[in-house]
């Protein structure tokens, strides 16, 4: 990309790797020294007084287009719900928060010895249509049918590299692995391990049973049987669909260095099923007078996109009067959430260690050769994890301290770094290359027969860990 | 220009004009008329009311923490003991 441009100037510096951890874990670090710094003097520990946990002052410091529905502008301000009369701009936290992206750029583009005024222009220009992306999601009826901002972002990202190309001076730019990579390790601040034991062994197993063995069934089935030539196309395939759609699609796809068009693919049909699923599951749970309990568990385990488990399961308690199937499936999703750690770490290791080993190469140790492979930004994916989830478990000030510092802060900062990545991904997709595949049909029958399991074992599972075998009192 | 043209008969710049203006109209008239029609519009009245974030990429993106409901240690044994 930017190295092969001729507009830079070759220098020493840090691998793309190194600079995504240090400029990822710098990030975390400050948001969690200026939420200390900002601690309050009173209910420190109270939950009850701060549900999102402490406010963090970098949180003034970027956001995103709001929800609109006839105009752009209203995107521009956040509308009291108690009181509409009440609004607030958001238009310069929004520009802030493109001037992270822009800044992030030029601050990796400088570690890795690279040319910051050759990438500026462009980084300024990605950093536009990334808010674009996200005007364009923010569409009500794109916002609330769960078309999320990746989508959008290689939309945009595509209709320019189709249309007049990318021009030269754009290119050094062009970092969308190294923005992805740089979002993954702040994502990891978000990625608590605790979260996991929320729902106590019920959660576990339904998680952590189901969900593994859908990964590995199909991820093996697309390999072994349906000969699809790429493995790491497979993998995405089998991770979105299994885990927890977009966030586990990118996490994976940049552990086993899927293409550029693999990824877009596999979040394509992740987001037109998830959609098909979030509206068709519920009544289908009603119909077939599924415990709601269950139900909501199900749904949880099965629907790709966080987003949408929490819409289905508000339009299943809308249906039965009854919130628990809601806040069920929102658990039970946030429990594969943060199983996108391990996944990833796991992807790697068994991708370095394996899939990517050169036969013909020369003789050196499993380990070496795997380390000499293995994405070294996962370490600093699992670290930020690692880190936040023991500042987490620590006490309920530092609890409430992490909850501040990722709501404020890094939640939105992986998002712009994930859209403007995508608008990146867009620009340098060439679907002509997986047209072989698309034709076959494959990747889509794949997805269906993964996701087919997926519905099948995560019903029997919460049938029988939600419904019967650890519900008080034994069996309905 | 890096990428070679698919459609060689139209400017790369009419091309980027006319895909735009595809866009806009999209964006700018029939999503607005969808999310009027009515089980639309319901949905979204719904999906509001609720505070839920159907397009949460992540659970730390929906309105509110879905942390551990109060009524679950009710409903199900979280932890065996065995006795």
């Amino acid at each position: 990309m930017a190295a092969d441009s001729g507009v830079v100037l070759p220098r020493r510096g840090f691998h793309e790797d190194i600079a995504a951890i240090v400029i990822g874990v710098a990030l975390v670090a400050l948001a969690l020294a200026i939420g200390w710094s900002g601690r309050p003097a009173e209910d420190a520990a109270s939950r009850k007084a701060f549900p999102k946990g402490w406010p963090n002052r970098l949180a003034a410091t970027i956001d995103k287009p709001q929800t609109w529905s006839d105009a752009p502008k209203q995107a521009l301000v956040v509308v009291d719900k108690k009181d509409p009369t009440k609004v607030k701009p958001v238009a310069i936290p929004i520009l802030l928060g493109m001037a992270w992206v822009v800044g992030i750029l030029a601050a990796g583009t400088l570690l890795r010895g690279q040319s910051v005024a050759a990438v500026l222009p462009g980084a300024c220009l990605l950093a536009l249509l990334g808010g674009l992306a996200y005007l364009m999601a923010a569409q009500k009826v794109i916002n609330y049918y769960n078309l999320e901002y990746p989508l959008w972002a290689l939309l945009v990202g595509l209709v320019i590299g189709n249309t007049i190309g990318v021009g030269k001076w754009l290119e050094p730019a062009l970092q969308g692995e190294f923005l992805i990579k740089a979002g993954l390790v702040v994502f990891g601040a978000e990625v608590l391990f605790s979260r996991l034991l929320e729902l106590g062994l019920p959660g576990l197993l339904t998680s952590w049973v189901v969900t593994p063995i859908v990964l590995v069934v199909t991820y093996l089935f697309g390999v072994h049987w349906m000969k699809i030539p790429s493995k790491s196309l497979c993998m995405v395939i089998s991770a979105d669909m299994s885990v927890c759609g977009v966030s586990a699609a990118i996490a994976t796809g940049a552990a086993c260095k899927a293409k550029k068009e693999e990824l877009s693919l596999a979040i394509g049909l992740s987001l037109l099923f998830t959609v098909a699923m979030m509206v068709v599951m519920p009544p289908f749970i009603r119909w077939a007078e599924i415990d709601p309990i269950v139900g909501g568990a199900w749904l949880g385990g099965t629907i790709d996109a966080t987003g949408a488990v929490v819409a289905a399961g508000e339009m299943l308690g809308k249906e039965l009067d009854d919130k628990r199937p809601a806040e069920v499936a929102a658990t039970v999703k946030m429990i594969q959430n943060s199983m996108i750690g391990i996944i990833a770490f796991a992807v790697a290791v068994y991708w370095a260690g394996w899939v990517d080993r050169d036969a013909a190469g020369p003789k050196t140790s499993l380990v070496s050769e795997a380390w000499r492979r293995f994405p070294k930004f996962i370490l600093g994916f699992i670290g930020t994890s690692i880190v936040c989830s023991a500042l987490f478990t620590a006490s309920p000030e530092l609890a409430l301290l992490v909850d501040g510092a990722i709501q404020g802060f890094t939640s939105r900062l992986r998002g712009w770094l994930f859209c403007v990545g995508f608008v990146c991904m867009g620009l340098q997709t060439i679907f002509r290359e997986l047209a072989p595949t698309l034709a076959s049909g494959r990747p889509l029958i794949l997805y269906c027969l993964g996701q087919a399991l997926n519905l099948a074992l995560s019903l029997a599972m919460a049938s029988l860990t939600f419904g019967w075998l650890f519900r008080q009192g034994g069996s309905p | 220009m890096t990428r070679p043209s698919g459609i060689p008969t139209i400017p790369p710049g009419l091309r980027l004009a006319l895909a735009t203006a595809i866009l806009a109209a999209v964006w700018l008239v029939v999503l607005p008329s969808i999310g009027r029609h009515p089980a639309v519009a319901r949905h979204v009245r719904l999906m509001e009311a609720c505070d839920a974030n159907p397009s949460a990429m992540v659970y730390t993106e929906l309105e509110r923490l879905p942390l551990r409901p109060a009524w679950i240690e009710r409903h199900l044994v979280l932890w065996p003991t065995g006795n």
